[in-house]
């Protein structure tokens, strides 16, 4: 009988935050890799005491003055040993941590078909339910009514939905790797290929549609700008113009909303500054919304900006606009709360109404959508792989209204977004993994 | 992010912070919004961003107390471990004679340290360059693992086990392999195992734990979709045999 190392595993977030998944969560992963039919493989590790040293919860987390590298080996330096051929190993993997629910990072809603369109960002999907879907307390997982996932759609590292209101068209914006937004039938299901797909600038994260102009609305993280390109535009096509330089205090761009009443463009930004071309140049400044006229180009400024700590921005993500009040709705992802803002609110000042609490469900907030002809406000919540939709007008501690889950009940997500490095704690004897 | 370190000798992280062109080091047990306790950043630094990539990959030598940092054009910055706000890096490695392309190691590069052997492993452009640990300057490598042969690939972070001398990198077709510091050449690796064809994932991410005698991995999708459709895991391999 094999005992496995106690651990624990800690989550980096991208910058300088850093999150402890504590060791009872990943038991429960665990336990339930263990224990029921699934998609993940979890391999015992090879009963041998060489391979694995069970480790004692109790064992002492410290650091000493002798404590040092080569202790840490505690064995002697050997020099690299003569060439010869190469062992092939076929072993298994002794562990595998994953997760292996969907975890959603933007939503959109469909009033014409009733729909809900959830974007996965760890299986690379889009995920379709029913606007009214409910998975109530001791139900199971919400079935999704369609799913676009697999090879040909190019679904991949996805950062926001959009459904066309018009013709229903689901618009995929990619944020790494593959620089698309990718543009499906209202109707599309499992490997389907894109009709359109249109290659933007590296780093895209967000998107808006103005109808009656017949444009799109791109947001882009670094260097941040905003691109504005016809609507139906496909292949290399260039933008009709482009939001960016120093005088519009774009930094580090994440989530936009348009207000086509109101003729407004607002942008939130994380505060992470530099010239390109310019070594050195980095700073950081505090989170913000700067606000521009729809039609802004260039290196324009903004007409005014929403920044100081009454804010409460903290990685802030999707936003969406009530045209209706032109009140602005913010997911604050590290603020864990949906935050909301009057059209003309500028400087440092408050949300005018805030969903926070522990009722609300929320969990890592990062996509949002003010559904104006229902009244609702939906979120999207990376930490336990659900959509949580809230009265418009909800303000404080509110329970959402209904919930989509794409897991077990309770379940916290691993958060994993993009899981491109690691690095190993030998004193506390955890995994750390930025995203 | 792309990269980043644990010390584990002074019990501190360490990681880029890109877009900010900055170098973060965290108490180990830093937990929510914890401020950096040092931060490298400013004109002295040389430290850049996007969109050549660099900054985006950061390696630490704890027991020779320096960070080092691939940056561009073509350059690993190295700064003392203890640098805090806009320090000019002690030693910088570029030109011609090092082998780095341009227009350069764009931060795509990756560095790890053998303090043991006394070298320094730059995994670039599917090659593996060896220097002396304290090159400086245009020095040439003193030894260059590449080649049809060695299978050498390029991946975010790699790591040397330096009580052995053995390098644990990337190879080409998602296995990961082991060489010497000692090899030259296009030369295979001593022992490899075959990631992507036993898993369906492609490791971007590398790090040891000699204590368990395992070799960890972060896997992040890499441009193909899992055989199971799971973007994001950690694999854990017991790996002996190395250790």
């Amino acid at each position: 009988m094999v005992t496995r190392p106690k651990r624990n595993f800690v989550i980096a977030g991208v910058g300088a935050a850093v999150f402890l998944l504590g060791s009872s969560a990943v038991e429960r992963l665990w336990e339930r890799f263990q224990g029921s039919a699934r998609l993940v493989s979890v391999e015992e590790v090879p009963d041998s005491a060489e391979c694995i040293r069970p480790v004692s919860e109790d064992a002492p987390v410290s650091v000493s003055s002798t404590h040092n590298l080569f202790s840490d080996f505690g064995e002697p330096s050997v020099e690299a040993q003569e060439s010869g051929p190469t062992v092939n190993f076929d072993r298994p993997p002794a562990r595998i941590l994953r997760d292996t629910a969907p975890i959603y990072s933007s939503v959109a809603v469909d009033d014409k078909r009733n729909e809900v369109f959830l974007q996965d960002n760890n299986l690379w999907s889009i995920r379709v339910f029913s606007r009214l879907d409910n998975a109530k307390p001791g139900t199971p997982p919400t079935e999704a009514r369609r799913v676009i996932v697999g090879n040909n759609t190019e679904v991949q590292f996805n950062s926001c939905v959009y459904i066309d209101p018009f013709n229903g068209d689901v618009y995929s914006v990619e944020n790494d790797i593959g620089d698309v937004i990718v543009t499906f039938q209202h109707d599309a299901t499992g490997d389907a290929k894109p009709i359109r797909k249109l290659h933007v600038t590296h780093r895209a994260y967000a998107m808006a549609m103005d109808e009656q102009n017949q444009e799109f609305f791109v947001s882009v993280q670094h260097p941040p700008q905003v691109a504005v390109y016809r609507r139906g535009a496909e292949g290399d096509e260039k933008p009709k113009r482009l939001l960016i330089g120093e005088k519009t205090q774009l930094s580090d761009s994440h989530g936009m909303a348009i207000d086509t009443r109101r003729k407004l463009l607002f942008v939130d930004n994380w505060g992470n500054i530099a010239d390109d071309n310019v070594p050195g140049s980095g700073r950081f400044g505090p989170p913000s919304i700067t606000v521009y006229r729809l039609e802004a180009n260039g290196d324009e400024a903004p007409l005014r900006i929403i920044q100081g700590p009454k804010t409460g921005l903290d990685w802030p993500g999707a936003m969406s606009v009530d045209v209706d009040t032109g009140d602005l709705y913010v997911a604050n992802d590290m603020g864990q709360d949906l935050i909301v803002f009057h059209s003309g609110d500028e400087g440092d000042v408050a949300p005018a109404r805030t969903i926070k609490g522990p009722h609300t469900g929320l969990s890592y907030p990062v996509g949002i959508f003010a559904d104006t002809q229902n009244k609702e406000v939906w979120a999207t919540n990376i930490g336990n792989s659900t959509a949580t939709v809230y009265p418009l007008m909800a303000n404080g501690d509110v329970a959402p209204l209904r919930i989509i889950r794409s897991a077990e009940e309770g379940k916290q997500s691993l958060r994993f977004g993009k899981t491109q490095a690691l690095a190993y704690d030998a004193i506390r004897e955890q995994i750390l993994v930025p995203n | 992010m792309h990269g980043f370190a644990f010390d584990n000798m002074h019990n501190e992280i360490v990681v880029t912070s890109p877009l900010a062109q900055a170098v973060l080091t965290f108490n180990g047990d830093a937990h929510g919004e914890e401020p950096p306790i040092r931060v490298i950043q400013g004109p002295h630094t040389q430290i850049d961003g996007p969109p050549n990539l660099g900054n985006d990959r950061v390696s630490i030598d704890p027991a020779n107390d320096e960070i080092y940092v691939p940056a561009v054009p073509s350059s690993v910055l190295v700064f003392d471990r203890m640098a805090n706000g806009d320090v000019a890096p002690k030693r910088v490695l570029h030109g011609p004679n090092t082998g780095f392309d341009e227009p350069g190691i764009r931060g795509m590069a990756t560095v790890a340290i053998d303090p043991v052997h006394n070298v320094l492993v730059v995994n670039h452009r599917n090659s593996l360059l060896i220097f002396d640990r304290t090159a400086s300057g245009n020095a040439k490598p003193l030894r260059v693992i590449t080649g049809p042969k060695s299978g050498v690939a390029s991946i975010s972070s790699f790591q040397v086990y330096a009580p052995k001398g053995w390098i644990v990198s990337a190879m080409q077709g998602g296995s990961i392999g082991v060489w010497s510091v000692n090899d030259n050449g296009d030369v295979p690796p001593r022992w490899k195992i075959p990631v992507n064809q036993l898993t369906g994932y492609t490791a971007s991410g590398i790090d040891l734990d000699p204590a368990h005698k395992e070799m960890l991995l972060s896997c992040a999708g890499q441009r193909s979709r899992p055989r199971d459709g799971i973007a994001n895991a950690v694999l854990t391999f017991s790996w002996p045999e190395i250790f």
